[in-house]
């Protein structure tokens, strides 16, 4: 495969996956306090020239067995029509936007379309 | 020529991996798909594809009857794995071929892999033992040696420790994994490592525990904040309400487990999830759930006690007592847990030895072992011609389009029996699985939105070795070239002051050739103090035109203003401001700007059909290229540039006839005059930068060269290695934007080894010591005397103690009250405002 494995420093990632965490956790509290912004201009400074990071919140993608940005659990009985339900890591990816590459898979749990209605 | 074997596997029950052996050294080589070394050991079948590892272990639990896993335990058994995907079956033999072909895949150097070393377990008979040559075989390799998992690990151990003398010794090796446990007696018998016994649980490992302490602890937790009937079977069935839940929470397990090994208590954060109980009232989960090491290490102890209780078995069915064995050899990503451990040697009394890295001593010690084992040379391990099988192929797909998922079709000539192929996305995000070849192929890609997506294409033969058909990569540009999809055709550059040159430098938005629409951010800060109420005002101007090039000679787009007469606080000097830029596809742009001192937020929408002119800001503009001629008219002269003067003068002319129109020019003319006149100063600007711009490169590149000179010497005497490794790091990258026409680039490059260069000469006595006498000299404009005067004193003390860090921030504090000739000068026009 062309595609370069990129070892990115563990504590990068790290600062990714909280960072990600702290947005859904606005999104879900409210942001009373404006915080987004600050956690868009971390976002905007991990995606600079220098380091071109970026991470992509799979919630609610369709999801199959050709997909291998994902790493998933199958909650429910069905193993078709699966969509992301529970996202516990994001896709991290580097690169500029037209030539991307994942660089740590997301970890998520699906489950199939019609059964998600219960969550 | 003797030719050594070189690739150790470790074909797991739950993970396999591969490694290579050169020159003295172990490389374990990394899974293309999953940025860690293991492949999990499994296989699925769906939809006419063959996955291979994390794509089938997703399935593993859900769809059994379609994948194949924990097929290792049974090897040489006539047990086979009935697959209902395929209405066939497949033997464990078969399914473990798989692992091993998709394992030579990882070996990114190319080399073919012809021969391995394999592992097996101690508790492996003859007949699992040929089964398992038997699948190596089936992959492809030539020549394959089997090797005992507990002699790998200690190989692993006798390659770390070179030193240690094993001989006429024995110990064990405890392998705990993620799913299942070995314990193996190991004996060097007339120098040859021997296994001598063996125990085993096929189902014990990591993931267990994980799940007891979701169960033990986690869930009667969560279930005291909420009234549930019964918790854990909603979690735990598949039927169950919360089922999806029951992931996350395995998943927190995990990083708890984990966290526990190096600290004593470990908190888990569940806020992120909603989860409502048996009466629909929404459960506390903002309330952390601390786990201390103590209540784990008791969740675990029973099983942690059980793998001893199998060590003390094998002691006495080989009556030994424990001071007979010089250390257990922990092995298996679980024995990183410090309870383990500690527990294992309390209840044996043997010392622990953790030397070697538990997750992959296996393979190393099976590439170590390959490295000293020669293969046969001869033409029978020679690869299959390219393409024996006359394959032609006809690709049909679209490379460009709007959609989202693509369909790529191919015919196929030839002997097609026995082959796959297989299309994976370069960018790590899709991979179709091995698929049977057949005479028309059809898949489906999905695209990344305005991206090119690259796939590469491969034709694979049964041992998983690529046939050479003229084609191996598919291309498909996402959102381009399409009609809808418009690229821009130049730079879009935000208008920045250059305090420093006072002048202004272009900061770009956009790229050119960037596909529409697009959002772009940028911060910025204020450069001036805006005193609420007043007539002072900022610029956010936003140019069209190439980046490297003066503001000037760019096409203005639109011009965001805000005044003192705006805002509802002043504006102070540094504060930031937050940009965000929007262009549609028919070229709109939208400016949006949000004061953090203030809390405002303006916004403006320029149509991409209005040109954007404001005649105040030409007139200035004007004003500001006729003092820039100025300049170089001089410049020019004094270096004996006659010709170049002589066109800069005819220029200035041009200029000051311009002056004199804009002065005429009412500040709401609503001809087109302000329209003209701002496309003649941008020729006159262009043609200004054009005949300056050979002389700017130049002195940039004079002033790179000088700068490295200069930072070379101080870094060589008294740099570093971090230092010198970014100075290395620059001059490696000189080529690049020397040979580029950017001067700004190269001076930016020049700053970065003028600060290099400071930041070491701030350490040196010898430079402190010229600063501060400099300080001195310019001590009667200082701002604060009674300050100075104490400053100065404690200098000369330090520099007679020669405490140099001290006298350093002395010097910091001295700078502070040099007065600031940037702010206090008065003759600096501040163009748009911000820096």
């Amino acid at each position: 495969m062309a595609r370069p494995i990129q070892e990115i420093p563990k504590w990068l990632l790290t600062l990714m996956n909280n960072l990600c965490e702290i947005e859904r956790k606005l999104a879900v509290h409210g942001d009373p306090g404006h915080a987004s912004r600050n956690v868009d201009r971390i976002k905007d400074a991990l995606h600079s020239e220098e380091l071109l990071l970026f991470y992509e919140d799979p919630m609610g993608q369709p999801f199959n067995e050709t997909r291998t940005d994902l790493e998933a659990s199958i909650s429910g009985q069905s193993t078709e029509n699966l969509v992301v339900v529970e996202v516990i890591k994001p896709i991290v990816r580097i690169g500029p936007p037209q030539k991307s590459w994942v660089v740590q898979k997301g970890i998520v749990v699906v489950q199939a379309k019609e059964e998600g209605k219960t969550l | 020529m003797t030719k050594m074997i070189n690739f150790g596997i470790d074909l797991g029950t739950t993970n396999s991996l591969i490694a290579k052996f050169e020159k003295g050294q172990v490389d374990v080589f990394k899974n293309p798909n999953g940025f860690k070394e293991t492949l999990p050991s499994v296989v699925g079948f769906r939809n006419d594809r063959t996955l291979i590892g994390d794509p089938a272990r997703t399935f593993a639990e859900k769809d059994p009857k379609s994948v194949g896993s924990r097929f290792k335990r049974k090897m040489g058994t006539t047990e086979t794995v009935k697959i209902k995907a395929i209405k066939s079956s497949k033997t464990p033999v078969e399914l473990s071929a798989f692992v091993l072909k998709e394992l030579k895949t990882f070996v990114h150097t190319g080399e073919a892999v012809d021969a391995a070393v394999i592992t097996i377990p101690a508790s492996f008979d003859t007949v699992q033992s040929n089964a398992t040559k038997e699948a190596g075989l089936a992959a492809g390799f030539k020549h394959v040696v089997l090797l005992q998992e507990p002699i790998a690990a200690s190989l692993a151990y006798a390659n770390k420790e070179k030193g240690v003398d094993l001989r006429n010794s024995q110990w064990m090796t405890y392998d705990l994994g993620g799913g299942t446990f070995d314990v193996a007696l190991v004996r060097i018998v007339e120098g040859e490592l021997t296994v001598i016994d063996h125990e085993g649980d096929n189902y014990l490992g990591g993931s267990d525990f994980d799940a007891m302490l979701v169960e033990l602890l986690i869930v009667p937790e969560i279930s005291r904040r909420g009234r549930f009937a019964d918790l854990l079977n909603q979690l735990k069935s598949e039927k169950g309400k919360h089922n999806a839940i029951w992931y996350r929470l395995l998943h927190a397990a995990e990083a708890c487990k984990i966290e526990l090994s190096s600290k004593t208590s470990s908190e888990i954060d569940l806020s992120s999830i909603s989860l409502a109980d048996d009466d629909g009232v929404t459960v506390d989960t903002e309330s952390l759930i601390t786990i201390t090491r103590s209540e784990f290490e008791a969740v675990i102890k029973d099983a942690i006690d059980g793998t001893a209780e199998m060590m003390k078995k094998i002691l006495t069915r080989n009556s030994l007592r424990p001071e007979d064995l010089e250390f257990v050899l922990m092995v298996g990503g679980s024995t990183y847990i410090p309870y383990v451990r500690k527990r294992v040697g309390e209840l044996m009394g043997i010392a622990i030895n953790t030397s070697i890295d538990p997750t992959n001593a296996i393979v190393v010690g099976a590439a170590f072992y390959a490295g000293a084992k020669e293969i046969r040379t001869g033409n029978d391990l020679k690869t299959a011609a390219p393409n024996a099988h006359q394959i032609k192929l006809r690709c049909v797909y679209n490379r460009n389009t709007q959609e989202s998922e693509e369909t790529f079709t191919a015919r196929v000539e030839g002997d097609i029996a026995g082959l796959f192929f297989r299309i994976t996305g370069e960018d790590g995000a899709y991979d179709s699985g091995l698929k049977a070849l057949t005479a028309r192929i059809t898949e489906d890609l999905p695209l990344r939105e305005g991206a090119f997506n690259l796939f590469t294409f491969k034709i694979l033969d049964a041992q998983n070795n690529p046939v050479d058909v003229g084609f191996d990569s598919i291309q498909i540009a996402q959102g381009r070239y399409s009609v809808a999809g418009q690229m821009l055709p130049e730079d879009i550059n935000l208008v920045k002051d250059d305090l420093s040159k006072k002048d202004t430098v272009l900061d770009r938005l956009f790229a050119k050739n960037s596909v529409l629409p697009a959002t772009g951010k940028k911060t910025v800060e204020v450069a001036k103090t805006i005193v609420k109420g007043s007539d002072d005002y900022l610029r956010l101007i936003v140019v069209e035109g190439p980046t490297g090039r003066h503001s000037s000679t760019n096409k203005p787009i639109g011009i965001l203003m805000i005044t003192g007469k705006q805002i509802n606080r002043d504006l102070l000097r540094g504060t930031e401001i937050d940009l965000t830029i929007e262009m549609s596809e028919s070229r709109d742009l939208t400016v949006s700007a949000y004061l953090n001192g203030t809390g405002q937020e303006f916004s403006q929408v320029f149509k991409g059909s209005e040109r954007q002119v404001d005649p105040r800001l030409l007139a200035s503009e004007v004003l500001q290229l006729e003092t820039s001629v100025m300049n170089e008219i001089d410049e020019a002269t004094e270096n004996g540039s006659h010709d170049t003067a002589d066109m800069l003068e005819r220029l200035q002319n041009q200029v000051r006839d311009l002056i004199t129109e804009c002065s005429a020019l009412a500040e709401d003319d609503v001809t087109d005059d302000r329209f003209k006149l701002e496309d003649k100063k941008r020729r006159i600007a262009q043609e200004v930068f054009e005949l300056t711009s050979s002389k700017r490169l130049d002195a940039a590149k004079v002033a790179y060269f000088e700068a490295k000179k200069v930072a070379a010497s101080v870094v060589q005497d008294n740099g570093n290695d971090r230092e010198k490794h970014t100075l290395r790091e620059i001059i490696s990258l000189e080529q690049t934007f020397i040979e580029s026409t950017n001067p700004q680039r190269i001076e930016l490059m020049a700053e970065k080894l003028g600060s290099l260069r400071f930041q070491i000469l701030w350490r040196l006595p010898g430079f402190l010591v010229s600063m501060f006498d400099h300080l001195n000299g310019r001590r009667a404009a200082m701002n604060d005397q009674v300050q100075a005067k104490q400053l100065f004193e404690n200098g000369k003390r330090l520099i007679v103690e020669e405490s140099w860090d001290d006298l350093s921030q002395v010097i910091r504090r001295l700078w502070d009250l040099v007065p600031d000739e940037e702010r206090s000068t008065e003759d600096v026009r501040l163009y748009t405002g911000v820096v």
